[in-house]
């Protein structure tokens, strides 16, 4: 049943993300920046899912060295997972606006520095996890890593505050403006990206729970 | 308005119209390469899917094994 919902939360989200790409198409042309400009309605949709579940990964790595319940490690490897996959995403469709508004397809800013950092940083978070054998010390560093990582999160949102950067400024805060119709388009993508954010979040943390099931069995079966 | 639309060039349009086509590439890239992305994570997804399963019989038969011994 629980499995029935999560698929069906799948469904949904990528039916909004068709339908919505369609709409997204046939609204009219931004004026600065022609229709380049709706890359927008992915690209930040994209980021804030990878905030979304950067956030949850921090929360469930402070939970795992409070309580040393593995299923918070699983939860903290989950969302990391997923978290990397949206920043890839984000990172290359904001590459790909930036080499046609631009004309080049990198700029060495805070923002675009920091954001490459943060994907280098959770990638690396990934990759410590296959480094180390021993579970618990591999959950206990993992948590830890992921605090320190989070702390380049902040620097990401508010580097385009902070200092000068080639980045555009906010479009939906410090002044920012985005028409209604162009906003509901843009919220439904939010949606969309939420839901299969947390769609991918459980399939990732439920075959975790079983790898960790799986080396228990298996650790047993040889101590015997 | 006449006058006005008989003001433009032929370069004009050819620019606009290559500007367009331009601007749908990037647009088509950008999309592409999000779906790419993520595609690419659920593929990855099913084939660990597909890993603890295989991993979840091999487990199942070495217990078999055992008890049947």
């Amino acid at each position: 049943m629980r499995d029935k919902i999560v698929y069906l939360l799948g469904i949904v989200a990528a039916a909004i993300l068709a339908w919505n790409t369609w709409a997204i198409s046939q609204l009219p042309e931004e004026t600065a920046q022609g229709v380049t400009f709706k890359i927008i309605f992915f690209h930040v949709p994209m980021w804030a899912g990878a905030g979304l579940t950067v956030t949850l990964a921090l929360l469930a790595s402070i939970l795992f060295l409070i309580t040393k319940n593995f299923a918070f490690d699983a939860l903290a490897v989950a969302t990391t997972e997923v978290g990397v996959a949206f920043l890839t995403a984000g990172l290359v469709t904001g590459s790909i606006w930036g080499r046609q508004i631009w004309g080049i397809w990198w700029a060495w800013d805070a923002r675009l520095t920091s954001a490459l950092l943060c994907w280098i940083l959770y990638a690396g978070y990934l990759m410590l996890r296959h480094a180390i054998e021993e579970p618990t010390q591999r959950a206990t560093f993992a948590a830890v890593f992921n605090i320190f990582a989070f702390l380049d999160v902040p620097i990401v949102f508010f580097s385009i505050k902070w200092w000068r950067t080639q980045h555009p400024q906010p479009v939906f805060w410090n002044q920012g403006s985005f028409p209604p119709d162009w906003t509901r388009h843009f919220m439904w993508n939010m949606l969309a990206m939420t839901l299969l954010g947390v769609v991918l979040t459980v399939v990732r943390f439920r075959q975790e729970e079983v790898q960790r099931e799986i080396d228990a069995v298996r650790r047993t079966a040889h101590a015997f | 308005m006449y006058t006005l639309i008989a003001q433009i060039t032929q370069d004009e349009l050819a620019r606009e119209a290559l500007r367009l086509q331009h601007d749908y590439e990037f647009l088509t890239y950008g999309l592409i390469a999000a779906w790419v992305v993520l595609a690419a994570y659920v593929l990855m997804m099913i084939g660990r899917q597909k890993k603890l399963k295989r991993e979840i019989e091999g487990l199942r038969a070495m217990v078999d094994e055992k008890q049947g011994r």
